[in-house]
């Protein structure tokens, strides 16, 4: 039984999955719904805890003998674990640490700062009926009657650069990706980034590595495959309420 | 490139982050040098661990020459690194389940249960001390949201609709362990695995703590579940590491249910 993706556009968490997808050659039979228009919480997506209750927010649905799946993260490794093609994490089991700390900062600091300010410059108009998460359906109304945090919009500017900081960092070395070999670290880093030049360009001036990182990213057949299924002719200025920023550290 | 030499794990008590590798390397039967850092005392924000681990979060593990920090990546690491029964399911799937209960537990029930257990059992006693003493030690701490988490922690300056939050989260929390529990023995798989540990951790004094939440009567998958995981070798071996009378409060979970 081929399994189903439901997927938002090409951006944030829809991105890593559909990439990792294409990089491991699974096949999928693709759904596309609208993020920004509930479509997750109607009766067109299978429900079930792990769905109504990630934490991730708006992101897309695995569904695998009909078990459906959340968080892309966690999507992607299972994805490198049945699929064909080149693995997306490292073997050893240190490299695999470092990578799965990554992502659990990407997940934690970077993507809720992303989607806030995403959210910020393209509130959704309405909030979806049905949504089982309570903390999901108060983002969602914040987003939708524009209330932002004008403290909250700093710090995730402040995420943002200090992400951008890592990366360069991380990159130092003349590596071509974030682990050495290309990982779901690239995948997740990059699908909460894509958006962000355009909302927080101080974060990218002065930072090559970054920035030239970010254009082998976009150029990644996997990835270029993902975007071309776009909608709308900026996937990255399409945001759907993601991760709440951490209510206390 | 991993390495073959020494463990040792820096850690408070066996309980919550810390916890969660100590019982992963006691189920694995990795010998480990303990170096424990009392949290209450803020060891770990003291140059001698900032050496360490300069984010001065508990835990951190070193490995030989290599430095491990986040507990469930730790975790993850002792699994894979390590020969002893595999604490991650072989399907993928059910892999896959392991991991989306650890990040809800880590982000999104853990840090309710750890208001709700500062603002009633930790902060009240760290508050008795000298309020200079207190805020050069806040200072010390590298992470600027660690700070602000802190200072509201030992002051008590969680609002009403924060702790309201709180306790909703884990009462929901509890409903859904509650209710994954009653579907298979243990929490994301047939097999005991990581996902039970950081369970463990997170939950072992709910009965305790949530009566009106948790008991024999509302939540017996939950408690055959915690008696389950108190009953192990390992989880006595890990416990036998406390300092403090933290991990002799959960008496209950040697009884039979009411």
């Amino acid at each position: 039984m081929t399994s189903i993706l439901y997927h938002g556009e090409p951006n944030g968490p829809s991105l890593t999955v559909l990439a990792a997808a294409f990089e491991k050659q699974v096949d999928l039979a693709l759904e596309r719904i609208d993020l920004v228009a509930g479509d997750r919480h109607s009766a067109r997506v299978p429900h079930a805890m792990e769905v109504d209750q990630s934490i991730e927010g708006e992101g897309p649905v695995l569904v695998v003998g009909g078990t459906p799946m959340a968080d892309s993260v966690f999507i992607a490794c299972y994805l490198d674990d049945v699929g064909a093609g080149p693995a997306l994490r490292p073997a050893d089991p240190y490299a695999r640490w470092q990578m799965m700390a990554w992502c659990r900062y990407v997940i934690e600091r970077l993507a809720p700062a992303a989607s806030y300010l995403g959210l910020h410059a393209a509130p959704p108009a309405r909030a979806p009926d049905g949504i089982a998460s309570m903390d999901l359906a108060e983002r969602w109304r914040e987003a939708v009657e524009g209330r932002f945090d004008e403290a909250k919009l700093a710090d995730s500017r402040t995420k943002v650069t200090q992400a951008t900081d890592k990366i360069e960092a991380q990159l130092a070395d003349g590596r071509d990706w974030l682990m050495g070999d290309f990982t779901i670290a690239d995948l997740e880093t990059y699908a909460w980034l894509a958006g962000m030049p355009a909302l927080v360009a101080d974060a990218f001036a002065d930072r090559p590595l970054t920035n030239a990182w970010l254009a082998r990213l976009k150029a990644r057949p996997s990835v270029a495959r993902a975007l071309s299924l776009a909608a709308t002719a900026a996937p990255e200025t399409i945001w759907a309420p993601g991760p709440e920023i951490n209510r206390w550290g | 490139m991993t390495e073959t030499g020494r463990v040792t794990l820096y850690h408070w008590e066996p309980n919550a982050n810390s916890g969660k590798p100590m019982l992963t390397l006691f189920e694995k039967g990795v010998a480990f040098d303990s170096h424990y850092l009392d949290l209450l005392s803020f060891d770990q924000h003291k140059p001698d661990y900032l050496a360490v681990n300069p984010l001065g979060t508990i835990p951190a593990m070193t490995h030989g020459d290599l430095v491990l920090t986040e507990s469930t990546a730790i975790m993850e690491y002792v699994d894979e690194a390590f020969p002893g029964p595999k604490l991650m399911p072989a399907d993928p799937v059910d892999r896959w389940r392991v991991r989306w209960w650890m990040k809800f537990m880590d982000q999104w029930l853990g840090p309710s249960f750890s208001m709700i257990g500062w603002s009633v059992f930790i902060g009240p006693s760290v508050r008795q001390r000298d309020p200079a003493e207190l805020d050069a030690a806040i200072e010390r701490i590298p992470m600027a949201e660690r700070r602000v988490a802190w200072r509201k922690a030992i002051s008590g300056a969680f609002s009403p609709e924060e702790m309201a939050e709180s306790q909703r989260r884990v009462a929901l929390g509890i409903g859904l362990l509650e209710e994954a529990l009653g579907k298979r023995e243990w929490l994301a798989s047939d097999s005991y695995s990581l996902a039970d540990i950081n369970g463990f951790n997170l939950a072992y004094a709910l009965p305790l703590s949530q009566p009106h939440l948790s008991n024999d009567t509302l939540t017996p998958n939950i408690l055959r579940w915690l008696r389950a995981i108190y009953a192990r070798p390992a989880t006595k071996q890990c416990w036998a590491m406390g300092r403090t009378d933290m991990a002799k409060r959960v008496t209950i979970l040697e009884s039979e249910p009411a």
